[in-house]
């Protein structure tokens, strides 16, 4: 542990001392190697360690934070004597601090290796396996970048309820980003993958074959025309097409926005608020996945929670402070980015269950439209619910057959209207391959997304092919 | 923590790296007291108040390059993370242009970067600013009925630098800003807007009750937006979203995108690129700017660069290890880890936004873009967009649900009017412009 838990115990007090309702402690601990490889070498090498101690104290709808990255005793109560001031200026009540007891919580990482950082030369292998395997694909191929980023997190959080949780988090990815070109034209292709594991998780997820799909999508890009620009029909791709729950209706759910009325699913629980082929869950507990948590960093165990269900809203993501003062319970949705960040509300992995329809009668039913078999990102204003999304792989659909690739679409839309369109939903919910990196008021958490393939009857296509002058 | 400790700090970490086994090295200490607040309603929402500290070693050995991060600054975890970064040199290829700048130390010139009255205002002054916007926001429309939150932050921050070529030297700099998001409600359509600005110092910074009018305004001047059909069309790009499209042409200058191909201005060195308005400068040396110092992240002197000059590209802008690699000169625009903008703005016009907007017959006005998808190396740019639609040169009507979509190439070229609205309140900044013809897609 970071801290004792008497040092744990006196923070607590010192922290509520002109009163709050209650008192968090979290301690991190995190190093993370990673490993660069750009023009066929090794590029760079590098070493992060964040260490650190972040207090907060609430008190009504107001909450005081102040961190440390200074770890001795007198640095930390000054650090508690500053989260302790909100309040004296806020109205909120007093508690009488917990006695500690430590929770244990079962893992959902894989163990499989001991959870050390493996040699630099294995890291440096993988890189290179891609590098070999993408240029190998294609003689198109111009450009290899690939990325391996291998992070052990360890946090430890008391809070003035008496919980006291440890969690160590292991997280890799890899990342490799593919050029092509044809001299007239260039495009690109992004494949990332990892989780919760260690490094033997490329043992069957090989580096060939994620840099071959990269390589693969590069040369399609490259051949791909121009996208329309109008109004179309729009087939969502299996698995990373969860993007589109992602920032379309989970953002929107998120307990901050709704008990502030700033959502727009804001007192609507119970409502129709999407076609009933929608259904969407967020779950904290899939194994190895990004979005996964023992425990979140408020210290509760992550949860299976049904958002969405047939089309009906059943319920919003929750951390402690929000579900307080919203007279609900904590979901295990409270996230950080670090030590220096108080919690948010926030996704964990967040998905689709299958419908019934194959993907060859969704795409048979399309007359005209783009079928987006990956987004690049996307991004959404919570208050209304207008989102946009760059389309990473995607096609021309015309006459129920798939026909040309396109390149750059930008997708536009609102997401409670989107959802309202949702007409065919396929039996191939997967989960996307582990790469994905959530931002929100400037803090970045990783989580996952998935989702069948799914139609939405009608939704704006941005390009520059089409439209007579204005 | 002062400069000078910080600067000893930083000697101390490149120490380390020489004695075990570095060739050469570079430490960056930054120590950074931030406060921020954020009122809803009438109340204190969240209270921050910190220091953080942080410490970037770049150590090099045998041609290769490793680099640590870390926010452990006492002396036995320094050591240990620096054995560990060498360590880690073993597998990184030799590179022969990786290494310490060769250029003399730069001089510690006063830019006037650090503003004692945001050092030494009160906290309840700070509080007060924070509520004040609330306040206001819905002082002033009757349509604002809730916020997302409103903030005043303010930071005082020691950047200090040592190498072991012997340069060490320190700066304290200052920033401060307010921002506010109000939601306004018309029947069951709900609007958020954002806006908020930055200074380095307190009285260049814009005022509580104009922060809080724009962002009012931006909230229900939407209301009751179309969808516009799919055409093209003159845009007129306002400054904030003009500001997005330079950090896209910085993306598009910056050496590091330029040496691995993915910069659409590769080879047009000298070329006539834009119109003739078009003059881009990259400047670290204004005086109490955001993106000024006077040294940038590996200690080079900073400069005022003309990136474009009247339309032509006459430089990419290049920290050291690019530099040597393209065979030009470091421009003073290393992060320390990369390469970033210094002062990266376009020349002003002499016309208000208003007469821009007046002088265009029909058109579109962009307030706000979502998204971010521009290929670099195509120069293709793309976004969801939010604005109005002008007809007689004046504001029609709002649209929104629409995407707006180029070539850079084209859009450059198509500059035709530039306004006088540059101001600084970050280090990419534009005045607001017109390109004379765009497609979006719409209906």
């Amino acid at each position: 542990m970071l801290l004792d838990e008497t040092l744990l115990s006196r923070l607590i007090a010192r922290a509520l001392r002109h009163g709050g309702e209650f008192a968090d402690v979290f301690c991190e601990r995190r190093n993370t190697f990673a490993y660069r490889l750009q023009d066929g070498r090794i590029h760079d090498a590098s070493c992060s360690i964040t260490l650190g101690v972040g207090i907060r104290v609430v008190a009504g709808e107001s909450a005081g934070y102040a961190h440390s990255d200074d770890l001795s005793p007198d640095a930390l109560m000054r650090a508690a004597d500053s989260a302790s001031l909100i309040a004296r200026t806020s109205p909120g009540g007093q508690t009488q601090a917990q006695t500690l007891s430590a929770a244990s919580v079962s893992s959902l990482y894989d163990d499989g290796e001991r959870r050390e950082h493996a040699d630099a030369a294995r890291y440096v292998a993988l890189l290179e396996r891609a590098d070999i395997a993408a240029r190998g694909f294609d003689p198109r191929v111009v450009a290899v970048n690939a990325h391996l980023t291998d992070e052990l997190q360890e946090v430890w959080i008391a809070t003035s309820e008496g919980r006291l949780v440890a969690d160590r988090r292991p997280l890799i990815t890899l990342g490799i980003q593919v050029v092509a070109s044809d001299k007239k034209e260039r495009g690109s292709g992004y494949v990332g993958d990892g989780g919760r594991t260690s490094i033997v998780y490329f043992d069957q997820h090989t580096p060939e074959e994620l840099a071959s799909d990269a390589a693969r999508i590069a040369v399609v890009n490259v051949t791909a025309v121009p996208a329309p620009a109008g109004e179309m029909e729009m087939i969502v791709g299996s698995g990373g097409g969860g993007v589109l729950l992602h920032e379309a209706v989970g953002h929107g759910l998120e307990s901050d926005f709704n008990r502030r009325g700033t959502s727009l699913y804001s007192g609507r629980v119970g409502e129709r608020v999407a076609s009933e082929l929608v259904t969407i869950y967020d779950d904290g507990n899939l194994l190895e996945e990004r979005g996964s948590i023992n425990v979140d960093d408020e210290g509760v165990p992550g949860q299976h929670k049904v958002l969405v269900e047939r089309g009906i809203l059943r319920g919003y993501m929750q951390d402690t402070l929000n579900a307080r003062l919203m007279g609900s319970e904590s979901t295990g949705s409270g996230r950080r980015q670090s030590f220096r960040f108080p919690p948010q509300p926030r996704m964990c992995n967040t998905y689709m269950p299958n419908g019934d329809q194959s993907v060859e009668e969704i795409i048979a039913g399309t007359r005209r439209g783009i079928y987006a078999k990956s987004f690049a990102g996307g991004q959404v204003e919570i208050g209304k619910g207008d989102f946009v999304f760059m389309v990473g792989e995607g096609y021309l659909v015309e006459n129920g057959k798939v026909t040309a690739p396109v390149r750059n679409a930008t997708i536009v839309g609102n997401g409670p209207d989107a959802m309202t369109k949702v007409v065919a939903v396929g039996n191939d919910s997967r989960l996307a391959r582990r790469h994905y990196t959530c931002g929100k008021g400037g803090q970045y958490v990783p989580v996952g997304v998935g989702m069948p393939t799914v139609k939405i009857s009608a939704i704006t296509v941005g390009g520059t092919q089409g439209g007579g002058h204005g | 923590m002062d400069e000078s400790s910080a600067v000893e700090l930083a000697r101390q970490a490149v120490t380390f790296a020489k004695t075990d086994g570095a060739d050469s090295a570079e430490a960056s200490v930054s120590i950074a007291r931030r406060f921020q607040v954020e009122a809803r309603e009438n109340a204190i929402a969240r209270l921050e108040d910190s220091t953080g500290q942080s410490l970037h070693l770049r150590l090099f050995r045998d041609g290769r390059k490793a680099t640590l991060s870390s926010s452990d600054l006492s002396l036995g975890g320094i050591r240990e993370a620096v054995r560990r970064t060498l360590a880690q040199t073993q597998c990184v290829s030799a590179d022969p242009f990786a290494g310490l700048p060769d250029e003399p130390a730069a001089e510690n010139v006063d830019l006037d970067l650090c503003d004692r009255a945001i050092v030494t205002r009160e906290g309840a002054e700070k509080i007060e600013d924070a509520l004040a916007l609330e306040r206001l926001i819905r002082q002033a429309d009757a349509r604002i009925v809730n916020s997302s939150g409103s903030h005043y932050t303010d930071a005082e921050s020691i950047t200090a630098i040592a190498n072991t070529t012997g340069f060490a030297a320190a700066y304290t700099a200052t920033r401060t800003g307010r921002s506010t998001g109000p939601v306004a409600l018309d029947g069951s359509v709900k609007r958020i807007a954002h806006y908020g600005t930055a200074a380095r110092r307190l009285d260049e910074l814009e005022s509580v009750g104009s922060v809080a009018s724009t962002a009012a305004q931006r909230a229900v001047d939407l209301f009751g937006a179309r969808k516009p059909a799919t055409m093209r069309v003159p845009v007129i790009f306002e400054r904030d979203v003009a500001a997005t499209l330079l950090e896209d042409l910085f993306a598009a200058v910056s050496a590091a995108n330029v040496a691995v191909g993915n910069s659409w201005l590769i080879g047009r060195l000298g070329e006539r690129v834009g119109s003739a308005g078009v003059t881009i400068s990259d400047d670290g040396r204004l005086p109490a700017k955001l993106g000024s110092s006077p040294f940038d992240g590996e200690g080079v002197a900073t400069r005022r660069t003309a990136v474009f000059e009247q339309g032509t590209l006459r430089t990419f802008l290049y920290d050291t290890y690019y530099a040597r690699k393209l065979g030009a000169a470091s421009t003073g625009n290393s992060t320390g880890n990369g390469i970033g903008p210094n002062n990266f703005y376009l020349e002003p016009g002499t016309i208000s936004l208003a007469e821009l907007i007046a002088d265009t017959p029909r058109g579109v006005l962009v307030l706000d873009t979502i998204g971010f998808a521009t290929e670099h190396a195509s120069g293709t740019y793309s976004r969801g967009a939010r604005g109005f639609f002008i007809e007689g040169g004046e504001l029609a009507y709002p649209i929104d649900e629409f995407t707006i979509a180029g070539e850079y190439p084209a859009m450059l070229a198509g500059v035709d009017a530039i306004a006088n609205d540059l101001r600084f309140d970050a280090p990419v900044a534009s005045p607001s412009f017109r390109v004379a013809e765009m497609t979006i897609s719409g209906e």
